[in-house]
């Protein structure tokens, strides 16, 4: 069963995820500006956490599953160097190696 | 921000911070509206009677029974942050032995959405009306005051005492009655 869900892809870029929080964050605050009102106007409080709670569904929805628009900047990463017996190539990353690790 | 599980976590703390903050608005554009109302009391008859009060001490104490009108609109009290009201009707007197005696003779919850105006004629009281002694014979300013709790959604419980009291004298004599 868990392997079946790790198998899901549910992570997003870097400029992915600053986008979801924007947009979740921006969702709520302008739920709970709408339904504060709407309560203070109808005078019933039940209202205002209605609001909020659809709010809190509606970005649940726009920002809990990977949508493509959070997945436009993936990281480019290097290309896979292939492995070379030759001492030349192998001699420059052992020295930043131990210079990080020291 | 990397997994579901981390962002529905960002997501739920945060709209749990925004509902604590509407919440404390709902309290902050309430808390210091006046609940006073004006109140309509009329006490219609007032009797006196002494018997055992088998609670106390083997002594006879003073029982009074009060019949009384009522009428309260209470409408303006009510907003968005308001449950229900507790009305309460209290005598305060003074005794020899006690500078400040309260009883409570009568009370009503009133929630939200019921009627509120209150117009009732010839109530009796729901609690008795004992003295811890002869206090009540001959005492001539009883003073009755409706007062109520607003209960509210969030914030403090206020403690309201009703624009309007009446204060009336008690007979003279046991075991008689007396109209107002």
């Amino acid at each position: 069963m868990l392997s079946i869900f790790k198998t899901i892809p549910t992570h997003m870029d870097y400029k992915g995820q600053k986008l979801a929080e924007q947009i979740f964050q921006g969702i709520i605050l302008v739920s709970a500006v709408i339904g504060f009102v709407y309560g203070l106007i109808i005078e019933q409080f039940g209202w205002t956490v209605y609001i909020v709670l659809a709010g809190f569904a509606v970005s649940c929805v726009l920002t809990l599953p990977p949508w493509p628009m959070y997945r436009k900047n993936p990281l480019s990463w290097q290309p896979p160097i292939p492995e070379i017996s030759g001492e030349t190539s192998q001699k420059p990353p052992e020295g930043i190696k131990k210079k990080k690790h020291k | 921000m990397n997994t579901v599980l981390s962002r529905a976590n960002s997501l739920f703390a945060f709209s749990l911070s925004v509902m604590a903050a509407l919440t404390f608005g709902c309290f902050i554009t309430t808390a210091f509206k006046d609940r006073r109302v004006p109140v309509n009391i009329h006490v219609a008859k007032v009797m006196l009677k002494n018997v055992d009060d088998f609670t106390g001490p083997r002594e006879r104490s003073d029982l009074g029974f009060i019949t009384f009108d009522l009428s309260v609109d209470l409408q303006p009290i009510f907003d968005w942050n308001v449950k229900q009201l507790f009305l309460y009707l209290s005598a305060e007197y003074t005794t020899k032995s006690n500078t400040l005696n309260q009883v409570v003779l009568w009370d009503k919850i009133i929630l939200r959405g019921e009627s509120t105006v209150l117009n009732m004629r010839d109530m009796k009281s729901k609690y008795f009306f004992f003295d811890d002694g002869n206090g009540l014979r001959a005492n001539k300013n009883i003073t009755l005051t409706l007062s109520w709790n607003v209960v509210p959604n969030a914030g403090i419980l206020p403690l309201v005492a009703g624009n309007g009291h009446v204060s009336l004298p008690f007979p003279d004599a046991y075991e008689t009655t007396r109209s107002y």
